[in-house]
């Protein structure tokens, strides 16, 4: 017989702030039971989006475990202040994506509070507060039609481009785009920015 | 220093998605040092990113499991992705970014003429499809012959400004244009106008005077 033990909410959907716990956890003590926490969560999600971006399921396999040796390794250089933990993560996987799926180079910058010129708006002290809001976000991306969500997921997981977006849905390249733009834009004035 | 034009949403989630060339990798770079509101713009793109994973419907575990991930770790064999080294936002006149690609600045740059008043330097070891990565320099008051895009085409303005249908760009302006655009750039009277542009196609020049300038621009 077997008794099956109800998993808790919190790990079946843990929240940003949990899983920076985890992080924080892995960067000042190494702590094993943490990682094993987040990679219960993350390692078949990055296999997932792996298998979307075209990887067979063995290079899948091979970059999601290597995605995870990163967050071990690199858990000290997460700063919950310029980004949520899940955004940190889906990083790390989008550059091993980039790097061994597509062998392309991709030039990124720094994109630190103190980079954020006080001249032009929002301070990046306002700002640190607003992205940790990842869970709200969570919670507004259920609300796209959808509609919109299929050109999300499209755009973010499938590696597509627009005019391959355009040919998989069988639309012309000014809807799909409206479409990104509406989704987007529903968002972001959603969590409180500028549309 | 104000930005008036920025790239597209479309194009700010493509980079967040990492589904750019690395050509228009580096010309959104190059704008995201100058522009802070395109910098939010690209973080909540990736905080949708990290949503959207967090919540993506799982498959079964890796093969290997929590076993093979210590080992892994123990014999250190992980090597860091290529992507490019991270540059900081500066307010020096050429972006970090393209520091690598121009070491001496603006004025070491081997401009090979195109025509009177234009010159054109490709970066030859940056992939951008089947286009590239090129700077143009026009001298004040010089037209570029009207042209489309067979696919899309990032302009990002370096130095002085240019008009043309869609506005008038100065440094730290983008423009984000798609092939349904057609247009005829002026550089501004005052000084040259030195543009960093990434194409995935090659141009399509539609007048007279630009075809017969096809073959030896070869953009």
């Amino acid at each position: 017989m077997t008794i099956t033990t109800p998993v808790p909410d919190a790990l079946l959907k843990p929240s940003n702030q949990i899983i920076t716990d985890w992080l924080l956890a892995i960067a000042t003590r190494r702590d094993r039971s943490a990682f094993e926490l987040l990679y219960n969560h993350f390692a078949a999600r990055i296999k997932s989006y792996m298998i979307k971006q075209g990887a067979d399921a063995a290079t899948a396999d091979d970059l999601a475990q290597e995605a995870m040796v990163q967050v071990w390794r690199k858990a000290e250089q997460f700063d919950a202040d310029k980004a949520a933990p899940a955004t940190w993560i889906f990083r790390i996987a989008r550059n091993l994506q980039i790097d061994r799926l597509r062998r392309r180079k991709f030039h990124e910058v720094e994109l630190t509070a103190e980079a954020d010129r006080t001249d032009e708006g929002v301070s990046g002290h306002e700002r640190s507060a607003e992205q940790i809001d990842a869970d709200r976000l969570r919670g507004l991306i259920e609300n796209l039609s959808k509609e919109q969500m299929d050109v999300i997921q499209l755009a973010f997981f499938e590696g597509l481009t627009h005019s391959e977006i355009c040919q998989r849905l069988d639309l012309p390249l000014g809807t799909v785009k409206s479409r990104l733009r509406l989704a987007f834009g529903k968002l972001r004035t959603a969590m409180g920015e500028q549309p | 220093m104000k930005i008036n034009h920025h790239p597209d949403d479309c194009t700010i989630i493509a980079y967040a998605a990492g589904a750019l060339t690395e050509g228009f990798s580096l010309v959104l770079a190059a704008h995201l040092e100058y522009c802070p509101l395109c910098r939010e713009r690209l973080t909540d793109a990736q905080t949708l990113g990290g949503a959207l994973l967090m919540d993506l419907q799982p498959t079964q575990p890796p093969a290997g499991g929590l076993d093979d991930i210590w080992a892994r770790i123990e014999s250190a064999s992980a090597e860091e992705p290529r992507t490019a080294a991270t540059a900081t936002a500066s307010d020096e006149v050429l972006p970090g970014v393209l520091l690598p690609f121009l070491e001496g600045g603006f004025d070491s740059i081997p401009w090979r003429s195109l025509a009177p008043g234009i010159g054109h330097h490709l970066f030859d070891d940056v992939e951008s499809g089947q286009g590239g990565v090129r700077l143009l320099s026009i001298a004040p008051g010089i037209t570029i012959p009207e042209h489309t895009h067979g696919g899309g085409e990032l302009t990002l303005v370096l130095k002085g400004a240019y008009q043309d249908e869609i506005g008038y760009f100065r440094r730290g302006d983008l423009a984000d244009l798609d092939p349904s655009v057609s247009h005829r750039p002026v550089a501004a009277r005052d000084e040259p106008c030195i543009c960093l542009i990434a194409t995935d196609l090659p141009l399509r020049f539609s007048g007279m005077v630009g075809r017969m300038l096809q073959p030896f621009i070869g953009i």
